[in-house]
């Protein structure tokens, strides 16, 4: 080597750039504790003077948290379970076979995954609102949802499949093993942290649906906290202690589950399928 | 029928079963959609008609009135803008990161992991609190710039026409650094080390071997990268109401969120659906890329 190398420079550089990378969250944290006439002042002051919680639950009974976090629940959890049925056995005969037919299946579900929800959205609420599902408003989500997250599902989970080594689930059948069997007790067990990792995500993501819950849910109790953010968030706000409270409520339980499963995320993201 | 349930439960029927409730899933949640949308975007929509399936035709009465629409190349540009200022953020951002956190030091993975968070988060929430740090008045990214000497008068990011575009630019950057980051690092991560030392007991300084063996062993993962962008860029929709709602006078507006607007406050389906046509051959244009970028990788 020829230039001097010291990797606590590095470290300290590495720690400075998360820091202003991840200042946007530190803002909405501090704003959020921050009063209302401080969120004012020109120029800002990067600490609160005097920090004060009381907008949480201010915020938490004021704007019906409870109802709008738990039909976010719910919704993901829908979508989730959906998703990891259906997109675990279809992952697991694309990656068992090899062959020009599982070659075109793979590139439908590819060219779903691109699909932008602001192109769906419009057909398959018309689409609803014909066969009904308009009343039963947060099953139609939960479907549409789905839909939209399975294709990265499968892509991500297939790659899980193919590092199960073939000779394991041959070795089953061999020992008399139906089909079944096989699955259910040798492959699904050895796969079971990709899934697991993969229904994470699509949880997480599925738990900050916004486009088709706002399209489609008009019951003000039956929508989703994104859509009861959207509520007071506009162009023209100005309750920003408030909108960062609430935003703060809503994202410490997604961030608190990133960061504690954070490596077996990244590994289950970069084996594989995102090469 | 006893032939036919042995086979679901130990043969070929078992596979068909799995990968064909999936498929049908699929096909009728997006697949059909997809088509329907291709169908009202050459009808009459309105109320009345919105409960049937078989409406008066309209030929091209649709397309012609969205690209007469006033507001449509100011959409069209402000696309355009949209999706390749931010894919060049993100990539130029995401790669000096992913090059940067290659080198060995204490902590860097769970570092670059950290970076990460942006992705997970709802991107509603990302829309807010983008939208409070662009505030004119009270925005601290003013008082930031200010303080730097880079500007002298407060931009009023969000309902500046000329800046309001910039405004969710600068929040997608942000939000979609940290996958491009990631990607790229896992494409950097494969390229074998020993090309490194070869090069450099050669004699080839940073920039050369940047230049001529990262980049070109690069090529695949770049491709697939910036087609995941270009994606990811026209799925990108939250931002916009959590920011600007599409305004000052839709010079913040892009295609999807136009979409949305006609279909969903003007109700007007037709045209939603017309513009939702459009938006989707650019998609598959993309989607194209993608899949040749990817095809050696998703085959394994």
């Amino acid at each position: 080597m020829t230039r001097p190398y010291t990797p606590w420079l590095l470290l300290a550089l590495a720690l400075t750039l998360a820091a202003l990378y991840l200042f946007p969250l530190y803002w909405m944290y501090v704003t959020s504790l921050k009063s209302a006439s401080e969120i004012y002042f020109n120029p800002p002051t990067f600490w609160p003077l005097a920090p004060d919680t009381s907008i949480y639950p201010q915020v938490w009974f004021g704007r019906t948290m409870s109802t709008f976090l738990w039909n976010s629940v719910v919704i993901a959890s829908g979508v989730t379970a959906i998703t990891v049925i259906l997109g675990t056995g279809c992952a697991y005969v694309l990656a068992r076979y090899r062959s020009v037919w599982v070659d075109v299946g793979l590139f439908l579900i590819l060219m779903l995954q691109v699909l932008p929800a602001s192109v769906m959205i419009t057909p398959l609420f018309v689409g609803f609102n014909q066969v009904g599902l308009l009343n039963y408003p947060r099953t139609a989500v939960v479907l549409a949802a789905a839909a939209k997250a399975m294709p990265f599902f499968v892509v991500l989970v297939r790659a899980t499949f193919m590092s199960v080594p073939r000779e394991l689930e041959e070795a089953a059948l061999v020992d008399g093993n139906s089909r079944v069997g096989a699955f259910f007790s040798i492959v699904l067990p050895l796969a079971r942290n990709g899934i697991l990792v993969c229904a994470i995500l699509t949880f997480m993501s599925a738990f900050g649906e916004f486009i088709y819950s706002k399209s489609i849910i008009q019951e003000k109790n039956l929508q989703p906290a994104s859509v009861g953010l959207s509520g007071f968030l506009g162009p023209n706000s100005s309750d920003w202690n408030a909108i960062m409270a609430y935003s703060a409520i809503y994202v410490t339980p997604i961030l608190a589950v990133f960061v504690l499963l954070q490596r077996r995320i990244v590994s289950g993201l970069t084996s594989g399928a995102l090469k | 029928m006893s032939r036919f349930f042995n086979s679901l439960r130990d043969g070929v029927g078992f596979d068909l079963v799995l990968v064909g409730a999936a498929l049908l899933f699929l096909l009728a949640l997006a697949g059909l959609p997809l088509l329907y949308n291709v169908l009202m975007s050459f009808q009459q929509v309105d109320m009345f008609t919105l409960g049937t399936l078989i409406r008066p035709w309209a030929g091209f009465t649709n397309y012609v009135d969205v690209v007469r629409q006033p507001e449509f190349w100011l959409v069209a540009r402000n696309t355009l803008i949209f999706v390749f200022a931010s894919m060049a953020g993100q990539f130029v951002i995401g790669f000096s990161l992913a090059l940067f956190f290659a080198q060995k030091f204490p902590g860097a993975a769970t570092i670059r992991g950290l970076f990460l968070v942006s992705w997970v988060m709802p991107g509603l929430v990302v829309g807010a609190i983008w939208s409070w740090i662009l505030a004119g008045d009270f925005g601290v990214l003013n008082t930031i710039l200010k303080s730097l000497g880079i500007i002298q008068e407060t931009v009023f990011w969000k309902s500046d026409p000329n800046y309001s575009i910039w405004a969710v630019v600068i929040a997608n950057i942000w939000l979609g650094t940290a996958f491009n980051m990631l990607l790229l690092a896992v494409g950097l991560a494969a390229i074998p080390r020993d090309l490194y030392e070869a090069a450099e007991l050669d004699g080839a300084n940073a920039f050369q071997r940047f230049w001529t063996i990262t980049l070109p062993m690069m090529r695949s993962t770049i491709g697939a990268v910036l087609s995941l962008g270009l994606i990811g860029t026209l799925q990108q929709f939250d931002l916009f109401p959590a920011i600007t709602e599409g305004g000052p006078a839709n010079t913040s507006s892009v295609a999807g969120y136009w979409s949305w607007q006609m279909s969903f406050q003007l109700y007007d389906f037709a045209k939603g659906a017309t513009i939702s046509v459009m938006m989707f051959l650019l998609v598959l244009f993309a989607s194209v890329i993608y899949v040749r970028s990817t095809r050696h990788e998703v085959r394994g």
